[in-house]
């Protein structure tokens, strides 16, 4: 809701309740829903991809231990890394943790072992038997993965808006949750792929047989399944639409077929390319370099809408001077605006104030959500604190 | 900016009421469920049974039919070939002279003929015949816990029709019997095994050993 120029304090108030409201922003998750049949769903299926990978694991540790204890540190760092910065770049109307780490166990274990990995299998082996083995080689994984991997992770999405159709609104919300989708994906994709490479030489020189694969799979894993789930949920949720987010279908149909294209070029890379490596290593930073434009285009029309929702919560803490004008603005903007609003500051000392209070304005932003607009006791301990730091006082606590 | 005439008192000190997140309302209840969540289940179900049961049932009733004719040659990763018996079916592996795009052949061959099977595959390895073959036993029998096939026999000396030494052994599983042999040539190392049924003829056995003797590489490979 976007209010005028001259809105009343109660115009400003009534503006928040709607976009929280519509937001979800600051609800709680509950993952333990009895009465909620996609929670038993997603039960059985993530239980049978657990199951199937545990007993995976268990077979060959004995075998390949050491690239097993390497992969999944590696990919343990990986993955945390990749937290902190989906932290980093979500600054608006944040999704529940508890959230973020179901849909990270649906990519991890439902998408993959209960259900891409068995339709993978039977496709290659069925374009094989049609079109030959050397056609399967060449094409087999670029015309199966993109259909079965991208719709067992969106088909996870379906499952948490059903979970959480009072938190999953809009599509930056499908768009980070799909991207912890693909990342679960990606991670138990990972180790399995370096399972297999334990086991190239036999068995013998593992970590040197497995670390090419790691490492290439964590650069080049930025702009694959994360990038591809992140677009294909925000297109999920285009598709579907949301309290929050109108049903777009041409939009949708487009941001889910756009990460299916994107998939199917990078498995068919190897063919495309030929045997030149020089055409290879070209066509896989054109790949990336061209995902990433995507993504980023796709980010920017998808966060819009949670910009708004900050500046419709924050808004009348702006008219009742708990903020500035140049700190609404900052909090709703982008990197950009919140980096020029640091830069205002002349000194060094005032620049590092500045982030800090642009930081308590937010913490604020997530205490007025969890509270529903309310004036509790954390919600004034939060503008206090915003106050606290504006005027440089220590810290008491 | 606000009207400066309006009240600044602040919001509500309570949140408004809002239902716990289980609440399920009464007419959206079907048996106790949220019948909301009923369809979007349903139809990632669907999906999970196209994947994990339609397709490979789809696979497994779909014949293949790639029989090995007199002059057939597999190529294998790193230049390395065999000869497969003419008859036999080839379920995994590529003709000589028909790589993929990539120009790169796959590692693994696979050939059939009833329940008799014989599978090649490479790698890398520093070693000789001897160390190959006793790595393949250490990791087999860590991935097979003493289950499946294992070798049994004592190592001997193969030689190809190439002239390269190789080391083999017999192995056994249940209702199983074979022969497993290994090769290297410069850092790269072979694996051939051969298995079948316990009662296999010696005419079965005299196949695979003409098959593990055509095992070679090419020039190339050799550099």
């Amino acid at each position: 809701m976007t209010v005028t120029p001259a809105a009343t304090l109660a115009d400003l108030d009534r503006a928040r309740d709607i976009a929280l409201d519509l937001s979800g922003w600051g609800r709680r998750f509950s993952f333990y829903q009895p009465r909620n049949f996609a929670f038993w769903g997603y039960l059985l299926l993530v239980g049978m991809g657990f199951l199937g990978f545990v007993s995976t694991l268990a077979r060959k540790y004995d075998a390949y231990g050491d690239a097993i204890g390497l992969a999944v540190t590696s990919f343990a760092i990986y993955a945390a890394l990749f937290w902190w910065f989906t932290q980093h770049i979500d600054h608006y109307a944040k999704l529940p943790a508890k959230l973020m780490v179901v849909a990270f166990v649906w990519g991890g274990f439902a998408a993959t072992g209960a259900m891409a990995a068995n339709a993978n299998d039977a496709i290659l082996a069925l374009y094989a038997k049609t079109f030959g083995q050397v056609w399967a080689l060449n094409w087999g994984a670029g015309l199966a993965a993109p259909f079965t991997e991208e719709w067992a992770k969106g088909s996870g999405l379906l499952l948490l808006i059903a979970m959480a159709p009072r938190q999953v609104r809009t599509a930056f919300d499908g768009f980070i949750l799909g991207a912890f989708i693909g990342l679960g994906f990606q991670i138990i994709e990972d180790v399995s792929y370096a399972m297999t490479s334990a086991g190239t030489q036999f068995g013998a020189n593992q970590i040197g047989a497995s670390i090419g694969t790691i490492i290439l799979r964590m650069v080049s894993g930025v702009a694959a399944h994360i990038l591809y789930s992140a677009i294909f949920g925000a297109g999920l949720v285009y598709l579907l639409g949301r309290p929050a987010e109108p049903r777009k279908v041409g939009r949708g149909l487009l941001l889910v077929a756009i990460p299916m294209l994107l998939h199917g070029t990078w498995d068919s890379v190897g063919a495309i390319a030929g045997p030149s490596v020089l055409k290879l290593i070209g066509l896989l930073i054109g790949a990336i370099v061209v995902a990433l434009a995507i993504l980023v285009q796709v980010y920017k029309a998808t966060v819009k809408r949670e910009r708004d929702f900050v500046r419709d919560v924050m808004a009348p803490e702006e008219a009742r001077d708990v903020i500035t004008p140049a700190e609404l603005n900052a909090m709703a903007g982008n990197r950009k605006a919140r980096k020029a609003y640091r830069k205002a500051a002349r000194k060094g000392h005032e620049r590092k104030r500045a982030r800090y209070v642009l930081n308590a304005a937010y913490a604020l932003g997530d205490e007025l959500a969890a509270a529903r607009g309310a004036d509790t006791d954390r919600v004034r301990f939060a503008r206090a604190e915003v106050a606290r730091i504006r005027a440089g006082v220590p810290s008491p606590w | 900016m606000p009207d400066p005439q309006t009240d600044m008192a602040s919001a509500a000190a309570q949140p408004r009421f809002e239902p716990d997140e289980r609440f399920v309302p009464a007419d959206e209840r079907w048996f106790g469920l949220d019948r909301r969540t009923i369809r979007p289940t349903l139809a990632v179900f669907a999906l999970a049974i196209l994947m994990s049961v339609v397709l490979p049932v789809i696979d497994a009733t779909v014949p293949y039919h790639d029989i090995v004719t007199a002059g057939d040659v597999l190529q294998l990763e790193g230049n390395v070939t065999f000869v497969p018996e003419a008859g036999w079916g080839i379920t995994s592996g590529l003709r000589a002279g028909h790589a993929p795009l990539s120009g790169e052949y796959p590692a693994t061959a696979t050939v059939e003929d009833g329940a008799m099977k014989f599978t090649v595959r490479t790698g890398q390895f520093h070693g000789d015949a001897r160390q190959l073959l006793d790595q393949i036993e250490t990791t087999s029998e860590a991935l097979n816990r003493g289950r499946g096939v294992r070798v049994t026999g004592a190592p001997t000396t193969v030689v190809t029709e190439q002239g390269k030494l190789g080391a083999s052994a017999r192995v056994t599983g249940p209702h199983t019997a074979g022969v497993i042999a290994a090769f290297v040539f410069g850092t790269r190392g072979v694996e051939a095994v051969a298995t079948g049924p316990s009662d296999a003829g010696s005419q079965s056995t005299a196949t695979v050993l003409r098959m593990i003797d055509s095992i070679s590489q090419t020039g190339e490979g050799k550099r």
